[in-house]
Order: structure tokens, then C-alpha cells, then sequence
């Protein structure tokens, strides 16, 4: 299946193409410290280029394949908006995976044999964090402040999955708060690591193991409420 | 050729079909209605909804008017000025929903979407440049001189809040919730617009530019924070029980000084051009004091049905079809823009 496989969960812009052989094409946008996030502009043109190194037309794609985080509020609705008005141009089936299964996936792909901690920057002081091993899903996905995310695995009792795990933290999120990481013994693998980037390779490749429901629009994974609402109810006590 | 454009600037999550020629296939509004309870548009709620509805109401648009895709020659979206997150949603899906089936398209400026809804074909019939137009909305107010269909100048913009803005926070100030323009109309109806004397918002010079008084008065800018201000003075003084009596009063006073000042920049714009036509859009356009008033200037005043003056995709479609379009890929890293004009 030829799948097209965008993330802008976090600053970068990544896009993959997967083709009919199996193989991945892809491309990325990765803005410098303190530059604006490329989601609007570097997307399509990101997505145009893989189609054009892979010879193939828009309606060649099979499926549409899109991260929804969680991560960055505005950058994943560009994302998925993006995506679903290519889905409804092209009557494809759109897929939206976790940016967290992403970012996962592939630290096991390349070997990693205990856990993975997948952590995205969620600002505030906070990681969007999730687990996952080779069986699959440790915990589902959180906003949690780092100094917390020990209580997590440390509050699971003996026999559960979190025993004797060797944890592997990747992400923005491990970058960010690798001295919290590194104090719970958790390893961190250098800033520079390829581990810490989301792949579009592995959104597209996450999105064939997903029936895809056209009756259900994706939407983003937000795990925050906004801000107003919070406001709002704190207010009415 | 057959335009279909999306709107998403701020509240109401919009797409329209409009023929080449200006005929309106389909015009779909979803009004979110979900920003009440905050006194106010949340730009984070208003950007969830927006991605929320973006299908179902291009979905519609298009079962409305009878058509697919295939037979739509070009794609138009709002790129601002407006909330940038809010836009973000419509405007990335209108260039994928483009992209993929190769079509052209159209940035359009929400403003000149605005002028041109004039130029749809209605029962109304088309109104034609030259003309001077009034904007008026929650969102902008500005006065513009439109030469041709392709743009506008504008002669002058307010300074501080929007008119719309003045209506709902006078409302609020009143007691009338949020959004209360509307219901500040409704009480006014039963008060004396002479019992009050507010400024007309025209009269207080631009803070800090060395702008007098009376220069102020000449320009065609407009300020109407301290109408608003002087309305908060106004219901300190009052009891709780006089408030409740003048209440009526106070209402119609403070729209009558909205209304003067909208219409004084007008009959300004049209002395200053010389024209005699003027056309009237925004959601300040529905109000009934403004349209008497407008009816009784003397000059030919066109005003767009109420659905074609708030924010709508059909204005949109409207302008696409006189500002140049880019063929694809040329958009592909098109972003939008919060305030003014696009940067590049
Ligand atoms: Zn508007």
C-alpha cells in the first residue's frame, strides 16, 4: 500500500512516503532553536518533493497516514487539517497515529530490548509521556511534570510491566528534562540521536497496522483541555 | 467556473460554492455558538471547533450546490487577518483539499472578502465599483474607497475597538451578556438616544501622535473606547435602581453615538471622494438604527442580505474570482497572516 505520513507534533515538519515495495521515502523540516515551527509552510512542499523523488502523482496514495500527537496545539491541527483535506480530496482513508507510538517504535526498531519512554515537550514545565515495549502499551499517554513520571513507574507493584524494565527515554521531552530522566535511571541517548525525532517512515508504517474508520474524524490528540474551559470551571468552583 | 472557499478567521467555521459569474450555490455557516459562556471569542476553542466541523461543512457546501470537486476550477481560503490558529485550520485544509487534485488557489484577505460580497448576485442585484464601503463587524471597522473589484484603499480604520466590539461590551456593561449587541438594540428600542450625551466616537485625538481634537475629527479613523469609557462612568454613578429605570436610555444614547459616528465617516468619505454610492458590510450592518440611517442619506446605499454581511465563505468565493490565483504548486508553502497585509 502507498501511504503518505505526515507529524507535526513538535517543531519539526516530518513526512514520509511508503511505497507499494515496502521501502520509505522521506523528508523533514527541523527549525533551529527559537525559529517558528514550519508546519504550514514546509509541509506540503515536503510531501510534494516525496512524491515527485518517488515518480508518483497525489492520486497514486493509498491511505493518508497522520501523527495526532499529542504535542503542539496549533502545529497538530495544521497537520491534521492539512491531511484531511488531502483524505477528502483524494476519497482516501485518513489515519491519525500517536506521535508517541512513533517516536517508540522506531527506539525499538533500532534495538532497544527493555522499555521505551516516549517523551514530547509539552511545555509548562510538563512532557507529554507515554510507554510502550515490544508487547506494546506500558501506560497510556499523559501530561505529566518529570519529577512525577518516577511516582508512575515506581508505583506499579511487582509482576506488573513495569519490573524490571530497562528504560529508554527519547523525544524532545527526554532532551528537555534529561537530568530528571537520568536521576530515576532512565537513560537518555544523546541530543544529537536520531531517536529523538519523529520519523514520517513510522507514521506511515503505524498507519497500516490501524483499520481505518471513516465515519470517525480524526482529530488531535489533545490530553489538555484548554485553558478557558479550566478557567472557567475553576471559577464556578 | 465553479469557486469553492472556506472561512475560518474567527468563530463561524464557513465554506461556499459561487459560480464564476457571482451566483451562489451553496453558503454554509456553522456558527459555533460555543463562546458565550467565556464573554468572548477563545481563540483555542474557536481552532478546536473549526477542525471539528471543516469536513461536514465542506462536505455540505459541496452536496448543496450539486457538485464534486471535479467540478470545482478553483480553491479559495481566508489567509487573514484574523485568530491565526483559527485560520491555520481552514486554510491548510483548503490547500490540501487544492494540492491533491492539483486545482488553483486563492489566498483571499477577509477584508476584501467583505467588498466583495457586493458583487454577488443577489435579489439584490450586484453593486459595482466605484463606491465608498463600511465595514463594521466584532472583528474590524473601516471605511474603504472601492475603485475596482480587484482591491480597496482604506480611508480609515478605528483606532482602538471594533464597532461590534463597542455594541457587545456595552452590552456587557449593561448586564446583557455576551455576544449582546443584538439585545442592546432590542432595550435601546425603548429609550430616548437624546437622554445621554456620549461622545461620538470621533472626538478623542489619537493617544500619544500629537493629533488634535479637531484634526482627529477631520480624519476618517475611528475610536470608541472612550464611548466606551464614558458609558462605564455613567452606570457607576447610577443606583442599582436607577440603572434599572435609565437603563432603556442608556442604551439607545450609546447607539446613537456608534451609529453617529459610523454614519459622520461615511458622509465624510463620500464628500471626500465624491462619489454617491455606499455599501455597508459586517455584522454592524444588521443593526436597525445604523440601516434607518443609512436609508435616510441620501446617497444609494447597498446592503448585502444579513447571511452575506458576518462572516461567510461566499464573500470569499466572491473576491477569489478577482484576485490572481496560483497554479499549483506555487501555494504549497503559503502561511497565513494575524494582522495587515500578507508579508510576502
Ligand atoms: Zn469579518
Amino acid at each position: 500500500m502507498i501511504v503518505l505520513g505526515v507529524d507535526t507534533a513538535t517543531p519539526a515538519t516530518a513526512v514520509g512516503l511508503l511505497l507499494a515495495d515496502g521501502s520509505t521515502l522521506e523528508a523533514h523540516d527541523h527549525p533551529a532553536p527559537g525559529e517558528r515551527p514550519g508546519h504550514a509552510t514546509r509541509l506540503l512542499p515536503l510531501a510534494d518533493r516525496l512524491l515527485t523523488e518517488a515518480g508518483l502523482q497525489w492520486d497514486s496514495l493509498q491511505r493518508i497516514a497522520v501523527g495526532v500527537g499529542p504535542g503542539t496545539f496549533t502545529g497538530l491541527r495544521i497537520g491534521v487539517a492539512t491531511a484531511r483535506g488531502l483524505a477528502q480530496s483524494l476519497s482516501l482513508d485518513l489515519v491519525g497515529v500517536s506521535s508517541l507510538q512513533a517516536l517508540a517504535r522506531r527506539a525499538l526498531k533500532e534495538g532497544q530490548r527493555g522499555s521505551v519512554l516516549a517523551a514530547i515537550d509539552a511545555r509548562r514545565g510538563e512532557v507529554f509521556a507515554g510507554g510502550w515495549s515490544a508487547a506494546g502499551e506500558l501506560f497510556t499517554a499523559r501530561a505529566l511534570a518529570p519529577d512525577d513520571l518516577g511516582d508512575l513507574l515506581e508505583h506499579q507493584g511487582p509482576g506488573s510491566a513495569f519490573e524490571h524494565h530497562n528504560w529508554l527515554a527519547v523525544g524532545d521531552g527526554a532532551i528537555r528534562f534529561r537530568s530528571h530522566f537520568e536521576g530515576r535511571g532512565i537513560e537518555v541517548p544523546s541530543d544529537a540521536s536520531p531517536l529523538h525525532r519523529i520519523r514520517g517512515a513510522d507514521i506511515c508504517e503505524l498507519a497500516l497496522d490501524v483499520e481505518s474508520h471513516r465515519t470517525d474524524p480524526v482529530l488531535p490528540d489533545y490530553l489538555r483541555r484548554p485553558d478557558a474551559e479550566i478557567a472557567l470551571q475553576g471559577a464556578a468552583g | 467556473m465553479n469557486v469553492l472557499a472556506i472561512e475560518s478567521s474567527c468563530d463561524d467555521t464557513c465554506a461556499a460554492v459561487v459560480q464564476g459569474d457571482g451566483q451562489v450555490l451553496a453558503n454554509v455557516i456553522s456558527s459555533q455558538g460555543v463562546h458565550s459562556r467565556f464573554g468572548g471569542v477563545v481563540p483555542e476553542i474557536a481552532s478546536r471547533h473549526h477542525l471539528e466541523l471543516i469536513d461536514l461543512v465542506v462536505l455540505q457546501a459541496l452536496a448543496e450546490a450539486g457538485l464534486s470537486l471535479d467540478d470545482i476550477g478553483l480553491v479559495a481560503a481566508t489567509r487573514g487577518p484574523g485568530l491565526v490558529g483559527a485560520l491555520l485550520v481552514g486554510f491548510s485544509y483548503a490547500k490540501g483539499l487544492a494540492a491533491a487534485h492539483r486545482l488553483a488557489f486563492a489566498p483571499v484577505d477577509h477584508l476584501q472578502g467583505h467588498v466583495a460580497a457586493n458583487f454577488l448576485r443577489t435579489e439584490q442585484g450586484q453593486f459595482e465599483p466605484p463606491f465608498i464601503c463600511l465595514i463594521a463587524s466584532g472583528g474590524h471597522t473601516l471605511i474603504a474607497h472601492v475603485r475596482e473589484r480587484e482591491g480597496f484603499e482604506v480611508l480609515g480604520r478605528t483606532l482602538d475597538d471594533a464597532a461590534g466590539e463597542a455594541f457587545d461590551k456595552g452590552a456587557r456593561m449593561l448586564g446583557l451578556g455576551y455576544p449582546g449587541g443584538a439585545a442592546l438594540e432590542r432595550l435601546a428600542a425603548g429609550g430616548d438616544p437624546a437622554a445621554f450625551d456620549f461622545p461620538a466616537g470621533g472626538a478623542r485625538p489619537r493617544a500619544g501622535m500629537g493629533v488634535g481634537r479637531i484634526e482627529f475629527a477631520r480624519s476618517l479613523d475611528f475610536s470608541f473606547a472612550g464611548l466606551k469609557t464614558a458609558l462605564l462612568y455613567r452606570v457607576r454613578e447610577l443606583s442599582e435602581s436607577e440603572l434599572a429605570t435609565l437603563a432603556p436610555d442608556l442604551a439607545a444614547s450609546y447607539q446613537a453615538a456608534i451609529v453617529d459616528s459610523l454614519i459622520a465617516r461615511c458622509e465624510q468619505a463620500l464628500k471626500v471622494t465624491g462619489l454617491e454610492r455606499l455599501a455597508v458590510g459586517g455584522g454592524v450592518a444588521a443593526n436597525g438604527e445604523l440601516r434607518r440611517r443609512l436609508a435616510s442619506m441620501g446617497a444609494t446605499v447597498h446592503v448585502p442580505a444579513p447571511i452575506l454581511c458576518t462572516d461567510n465563505a461566499a464573500m470569499i468565493a466572491s473576491a477569489a474570482r478577482f484576485c490572481s490565483a496560483l497554479a499549483y504548486p506555487a501555494y504549497l508553502p503559503l502561511d497565513v497572516y494575524a494582522t495587515g497585509e500578507s508579508a510576502a
